[in-house]
């Protein structure tokens, strides 16, 4: 695969999969899905690829921010709610 | 939190990628590719159905690790239930599921590599150099993937997107879940016992 090619100068993939690959990789990003030029340069698609990943998971680390707080307070929920169910009993 | 992607609610919207109500629609596919299969992979991560499997697990996971006050837990964890659901078929499954076992090792960079990066210079010539440096930020961004070949980096990173796409959905999801059923939850204990009780 992209290893011991150590003679070649020619890689197995051509320009026009290149090309048709980014385009592929362009229809998932949404903020050039938007805007469809056609076909934005790869170094554009990459770019807001990279962006979009980086987008992601700043978002994800914020919602498990936010869950973990969530589910602490849940914690503390269930011991009151055991302490009051023994006050009770 | 105002998300800056709206297509990422769970409402379906006009975005072509996302029509959770429907779970195989055949997309315009490259006609290379074998159509069937195809289209079961694109649509792997968008159906509704994955995204209650996964929201499911994680919750189960979730109550079950007593360590979930810690932020870093939770995202491991979301993490992995994500890799596990994707049955080892993608390289950064595979990836983030390994990185657990080994413990950190793995984040020590190999200088090594730079001595077999010499064949770089024969291959792949036709793209530009800024392109190499942002496909090599891409294969840094995705879990197990600095070494691949461009058109394998690709298709691990339209999974890659895809599944963290559903990922945010489904944790969306859960907090909001939460958030509803906790939103009343600490006060009336509180304002029933007369003692005080410290949270």
């Amino acid at each position: 695969m992209s290893g011991r090619r150590s003679g070649s100068a020619v890689s197995s993939i051509s320009d026009d999969q290149i090309t048709h690959l980014v385009f592929k990789l362009q229809q998932l990003i949404p903020e050039l899905c938007a805007r469809r030029s056609h076909k934005a340069s790869s170094s554009k698609v990459l770019q807001e690829t990279c962006d979009y990943i980086r987008n992601l998971h700043k978002e994800i680390e914020d919602l498990s921010d936010r869950l973990s707080q969530l589910l602490a307070s849940i914690d503390t929920d269930n011991d009151q709610a055991a302490i009051v169910r023994s006050l009770l009993m | 939190m105002a998300s800056f992607t709206p297509n990422l609610e769970p409402a379906p919207d006009t975005s072509l990628q996302f029509k959770p109500k429907k779970p195989r629609i055949t997309l315009q596919t490259p006609s290379s590719c074998p159509s069937n299969q195809r289209t079961q992979i694109i649509k792997r991560w968008r159906t509704q159905r994955d995204q209650h499997i996964y929201s499911s697990k994680l919750f189960q996971a979730l109550r079950r690790s007593r360590r979930t006050s810690a932020s870093r837990e939770v995202h491991e964890t979301a993490d992995r239930v994500l890799a596990g659901l994707a049955k080892g078929t993608t390289r950064w499954s595979r990836a983030i599921l390994n990185a657990r076992k080994v413990t950190k090792h793995k984040k020590a960079k190999l200088p090594t590599n730079n001595r077999l990066r010499k064949p770089d210079i024969y291959r792949e010539r036709r793209k530009t150099p800024a392109v190499e440096r942002k496909l090599k930020v891409l294969g840094r961004l995705v879990p197990g993937c600095r070494k691949l070949s461009f058109s394998n980096l690709i298709e691990e990173t339209s999974d890659y997107i895809a599944a963290l796409e559903m990922q945010v959905r489904a944790m969306t999801a859960i907090t909001e879940f939460l958030c509803g059923g906790t939103g009343g939850g600490p006060l009336p204990p509180a304002d029933r016992l007369p003692s005080n009780v410290n949270s």
